[in-house]
C-alpha cells in the first residue's frame, strides 16, 4: 500500500511536470506578447526593449523554461508580469473562493444525482423514471454559463431572492456567504449532478441484474435489505469513478462561472492570464488545479481498496 | 410515495423555472430594494448598498462601483490598464488636468509661466498639498515622477510623452522647471492629459508598495484591495480642494459579464457601472432608479488598410472603399445610435474638429469607377478584428454586405486581442479596425499615426507634404495657425484614406439616482470628487 502510494505520487511529479511544458509551449506557440499586451496600443520602443531585456523574455524559450522551472522547484513560482505581484500569493488568496465553489457544486451534484439515481433504477420504467431522465438530459446539454445568466435574470432580477454575483467571506458574514454560494453552485452543481444521475442510476440498475440479487430476494430478503445490502456495496465503484471525475472537472469547470458571478476564484485569474499573455500566472494557477486533480485521482483509487475487499494495491 | 410526490413538485417547478425565464425576456422589473443588510466595511462584494449614513443628510456614504475589467496594477506609471486609471483617477493628481471641457486648468501646479522662446515652462506648486502619508508635496516628488516615467528602464508606456522634454528641474520647494527642445503647445496635455502621469512620492516606489499601497495627493486614499472585496478607498480629509470630497468611501468591485454588472445596479446591488452596452440603452431607460447619461466622446473608430500590400498600396483602391461604405449604418449597426458618422476624427463640437466630408455615403458608382480605373477586381480583404471588443466585428459584417456590390469579398479575421497587437506590430494584415480612445490634443490624434515615423502608423502611411504639416504643427503656438494647419492635414490624411475615419461613440454612463455631482466626461475619466449618495 505504502509502496503504491509513493510510486502514484512520482507519477504525479512527472504528470505536473508534463502539464507545465504543455503550458509553457501554448503559451508561446500562440500569437501574442505580454510587454506588448502589457503596454497597450501606445509606447515608446526603448520602453519596450528595456520590459522585455529585464523580464528576460529576449533569452531562447529553453531557457525561459528550465529557469522557470528552477525557481518552480524551489517553491518560487515567479513574478506576474503584468502585476507585478508574486504568483503564490495570487493563487492562493483566490483559492479558497474555488475550493468553495467546486465543493458546494459537488455537493448539489451529489444531493441531486446520487438518491434521483438509486431511486430511478429501482423503479426503472416509472414515469418518475422517465421524467428524472429527461431532466437529466436537458442538464448535461445546458451549458452551465448559460444556465448561470438565467438563474441570475430569475431569482435576482425577477424575483430579488439572491444577490446576482460576487462572494463574500462566510468568517465575515456566513449568511452572505450562503446566500452568494447558492446560484453558482447551482449552475456548476446541476450539470455534474446530471452526469452523477446517469451512472448511479446504470450501476444500480446493473447490480440489481446480477444473480446475487435474484439469489437474496430468494432467501426471502427484503427489497430494502436487499439495496442496502447487496445492491447498493457493488454499485459504489463506478459511482465513485464517476464523481471523482466530476470534481476534476468541476475544478477546471467553475472558469467561465467564475466570470459570470464575478467569483473571485483562481479560474477568473488563469482566464485573464491568458488574455494577458502573463506566463507566470497562467502556469502557477494550471499547476495548482492540475495537483489538485491529481490527488482526487488518487483518493478515489485508495477508496476502491476500501470499499471493495477485491482491491489490493500490493 | 413521498418521494413521488417530492418528484412532481421539483418537475412542476422546472416547468416553472422555464416559463418564468421565457417571460423574463429583457423586461425592465425593478426589484427595488436596495437593502441595508450590510455595511460597506462589512467586507462583501456586491452586496446591497448600505444604508448611507443613518439620516445624516451630510454625509456622502459608501459608493460601490462595478468595474467590467480588474485592474491588473496599482502603479500609475507602469499599468495602461483603463480598469486602473478608474481607480487611480480618484487617488492621484497631475500637475494639470483636463476640465469638464477638456481644456487644460491647474490642478498640483496653481499656475504656471512660459519663456518667450517657448522653450521653459515654470510651474507654480499649490501650497499645502499633503501625500496621504501625511507628507508634503514638494517639487521633487514632480520631478523625480517625471523623471522615473522618462526613463525607459521604468517601462512607462508614457515615456513618449516627454519627448520634447530636455530637463525637469526644482527651482525651489514649490517651483518646477521644465525645459524643451522645441516648443511644445499641447505640452500641458502631454504631462497631465490623464493620471498616467500622476506626481508620486518615491518613497513608495523604493519600498516597492506603489502597486498594492498607491499614495497619492488625490480626494480618496486607498484603504485596502483583495480579490473578494475588491478595492477600498476612503476619503482623504486633506484633499487640497476645500470642502471635497463628499463620499465617505468608494468601493471599486469587479464584475466581468455586462449583463451580470446590469442586473447588479438594477437589483441595487451596486451604485454605478462603468460603461453600457449600447444595446441596453433602450431597457434602462425605461427603469425609474437609474440615471443615464450620454455625452458626445472625444473617441473615434476607423479602419486601416496595410499600405505596403497590394492593392491597397494604390491610393485608388482605397478611396474606393472609403467611399463605398456607410458610415451611418455602420454606426446604427455596431452602436444602436449612440454614435455619430464622422469621416474625420474629431467630432463636432470640439474646438479642432474640422467640417470635411468628401464621400457620399454608399457611392458604389464612384467607387467601382476608382476600381475600374486601377484594375483591380475579385478583391479579398480580411479584416483583422477582435471578439474582446465586439463592436469591431459588427462593423467588419456590416462593412463586408457594403462592399460586396464592388466584387469585394471580407472575410472576418476574429483574434484575441493580446494576437492582434502582435500582428499590427508586425505588419502582418490586410486591414484591421479598432478605436482610438481618451485622445485631447490634435497632435495625440495625427502625428503617431499618420506621420511616415510615427509609432503607430502601422499601416505604412507616408506623404512628405503631410509629414511636414504634423511638424509644424507641433511646434506652433498659435492656436488659430496651428488648427489651419492639421485642418489641411487631415483633408490629405482624409483624401488618401491613410485610415478609413467612422464614427465617434458616445460615452454612456448609468449610476443609480441616489448618486449626484457626477457626471460622464468626454475623455472617459472616473471622477468621483464632487459625487456625493443621497437617498
Amino acid at each position: 500500500m505504502t509502496g503504491f502510494v509513493v510510486r502514484r505520487i512520482g507519477q504525479m511529479a512527472l504528470a505536473l511536470l508534463g502539464v507545465s511544458v504543455i503550458v509553457f509551449a501554448l503559451i508561446h506557440f500562440v500569437p501574442g506578447d505580454p510587454v506588448r499586451t502589457a503596454l497597450g496600443t501606445r509606447f515608446d520602443p526603448d520602453v519596450y526593449e528595456a520590459l522585455v531585456r529585464r523580464h528576460g523574455l529576449d533569452r531562447p524559450l529553453v531557457i525561459q523554461y528550465f529557469s522557470w522551472l528552477g525557481s518552480a522547484l524551489q517553491g518560487d513560482l515567479g513574478v506576474s508580469f503584468r502585476s507585478g505581484q508574486p504568483v503564490t500569493g495570487l493563487v492562493l488568496e483566490r483559492l479558497p473562493a474555488t475550493l468553495t465553489l467546486a465543493g458546494a457544486a459537488l455537493a448539489v451534484a451529489l444531493v441531486v444525482g446520487v438518491p434521483l439515481g438509486v431511486v430511478s433504477a429501482v423503479r426503472s420504467g416509472s414515469k418518475l423514471d422517465y421524467i428524472a431522465s429527461a431532466v437529466s438530459q436537458v442538464g448535461v446539454s445546458v451549458p452551465d454559463f448559460w444556465a448561470g445568466i438565467m438563474y441570475i435574470l430569475l431569482f435576482s432580477l425577477t424575483l430579488g431572492w439572491l444577490p446576482p454575483s460576487g462572494y463574500v467571506s462566510p468568517l465575515v458574514d456566513f449568511t452572505g456567504w450562503l446566500r452568494h454560494l447558492v446560484l453558482p453552485a447551482l449552475a456548476v452543481g446541476l450539470v455534474s449532478g446530471s452526469i452523477i444521475f446517469r451512472f448511479v442510476r446504470s450501476a444500480v440498475l446493473e447490480a440489481l441484474n446480477q444473480d446475487y440479487v435474484r439469489m437474496a430476494r430468494a432467501k426471502g430478503l427484503s427489497r430494502r435489505a436487499v439495496l442496502f445490502d447487496h445492491v447498493l456495496p457493488n454499485a459504489w465503484i463506478p459511482i465513485v469513478t464517476v464523481v471523482g471525475l466530476q470534481l476534476g472537472f468541476l475544478l477546471g469547470g467553475v472558469v467561465v462561472v467564475e466570470i459570470i458571478f464575478a467569483w473571485p476564484g483562481i479560474g477568473r485569474l488563469a482566464y485573464l492570464a491568458v488574455g494577458d499573455r502573463d506566463f507566470t500566472v497562467l502556469q502557477g494557477s494550471v499547476l495548482y488545479i492540475a495537483t489538485m486533480f491529481l490527488v482526487i485521482n488518487l483518493v478515489v483509487d485508495l477508496l476502491y481498496a476500501w470499499l471493495d475487499p477485491r482491491v489490493r494495491y500490493d | 410515495m413521498e418521494l413521488r410526490q417530492t418528484l412532481r413538485t421539483l418537475a412542476s417547478m422546472a416547468i416553472l423555472v422555464v416559463v418564468l425565464v421565457a417571460c423574463q425576456q429583457g423586461e425592465s422589473v425593478d426589484v427595488g430594494d436596495p437593502g441595508t443588510t450590510q455595511a460597506a466595511d462589512g467586507g462583501t462584494v456586491g452586496t446591497s448598498p448600505p444604508d448611507t449614513g443613518g439620516g445624516d443628510e451630510t454625509a456622502g456614504g459608501t459608493l460601490i462601483a462595478a468595474q467590467g475589467a480588474e485592474p491588473d496594477r496599482l502603479d500609475p506609471h507602469l499599468t495602461s490598464a483603463y480598469a486602473s486609471f478608474q481607480i487611480l483617477e480618484n487617488v492621484y493628481d497631475t500637475l494639470v488636468q483636463p476640465g469638464d471641457d477638456l481644456t487644460m486648468e491647474p490642478a498640483l501646479a496653481e499656475s504656471w509661466d512660459i519663456s518667450d522662446d517657448q522653450l521653459t515652462w515654470t510651474f507654480h506648486l499649490r501650497e499645502g498639498v499633503k501625500f496621504h502619508n501625511g507628507r508634503d508635496l514638494t517639487a521633487e516628488d514632480v520631478v523625480y515622477s517625471f523623471e522615473r516615467i522618462m526613463d525607459p528602464e521604468t517601462g512607462a508606456a508614457n515615456a513618449y510623452r516627454f519627448e520634447s522634454v530636455e530637463s525637469v528641474d526644482a527651482v525651489d520647494e514649490r517651483t518646477v522647471e521644465i525645459r524643451l527642445t522645441r516648443p511644445t503647445p499641447n505640452l500641458l496635455v502631454n504631462i497631465g492629459g490623464f493620471k498616467g502621469m500622476a506626481i508620486v512620492p518615491r518613497e513608495i516606489v523604493e519600498d516597492g508598495t506603489i502597486d498594492t499601497h498607491p499614495i497619492g495627493t488625490g480626494p480618496f486614499r486607498f484603504v485596502s484591495s483583495s480579490p473578494d472585496q475588491g478595492i477600498l478607498l476612503e476619503r482623504n480629509p486633506d484633499y487640497w480642494q476645500e470642502g471635497l470630497p463628499r463620499l465617505e468611501q468608494i468601493r471599486f468591485v469587479q464584475i466581468p459579464d455586462p449583463t451580470v454588472k446590469l442586473t447588479n445596479l438594477r437589483t441595487g446591488e451596486v451604485h454605478w457601472v462603468d460603461s453600457v452596452p449600447p444595446q441596453e440603452l433602450e431597457a434602462l431607460a425605461g427603469d425609474d432608479s437609474i440615471a443615464l447619461e450620454r455625452v458626445p466622446g472625444g473617441d473615434y473608430h476607423y479602419f486601416a488598410l496595410n499600405h505596403a500590400r497590394e492593392p491597397f498600396d494604390d491610393v485608388r483602391v482605397r478611396r474606393a472603399i472609403a467611399m463605398a461604405i456607410d458610415r451611418e449604418e455602420i454606426a446604427e449597426a455596431a452602436q444602436f445610435g449612440a454614435a455619430t458618422a464622422n469621416q474625420t476624427a474629431i467630432p463636432e463640437g470640439n474646438f479642432w474638429h474640422h467640417d470635411y466630408a468628401p464621400f457620399t455615403p454608399g457611392d458604389i458608382d464612384g467607387a467601382q469607377a476608382l476600381l475600374d480605373e486601377a484594375g483591380v477586381s475579385d478583391l479579398t480583404i480580411s479584416f483583422m478584428v477582435s471578439s474582446e471588443f465586439p463592436e469591431t466585428v459588427t462593423q467588419a459584417q456590416v462593412i463586408a454586405s457594403q462592399l460586396e456590390p464592388l466584387g469585394i469579398t471580407v472575410e472576418i479575421d476574429d483574434v484575441d486581442f493580446s494576437t492582434w497587437l502582435d500582428r499590427q506590430g508586425q505588419g502582418d494584415f490586410d486591414a484591421f479596425m479598432l478605436s482610438w480612445i481618451g485622445n485631447i490634443d490634435p497632435d495625440d490624434f495625427y502625428y503617431a499615426q499618420h506621420h511616415s515615423e510615427g509609432g503607430f502608423n502601422f499601416q505604412g502611411y507616408s506623404n512628405p507634404e503631410v509629414d511636414d504639416l504634423l511638424d509644424q504643427a507641433r511646434v506652433e503656438t498659435d492656436q488659430e495657425a496651428r488648427k489651419a494647419l492639421y485642418d489641411q492635414a487631415v483633408e490629405i490624411i482624409v483624401d488618401e484614406a491613410s485610415y478609413i475615419y467612422l464614427y465617434n461613440p458616445e460615452n454612456i454612463g448609468a449610476w443609480t439616482t441616489a448618486l449626484d455631482g457626477y457626471h460622464v466626461r468626454g475623455d472617459n475619466a472616473v471622477r468621483f470628487v464632487e459625487a456625493s449618495l443621497g437617498s
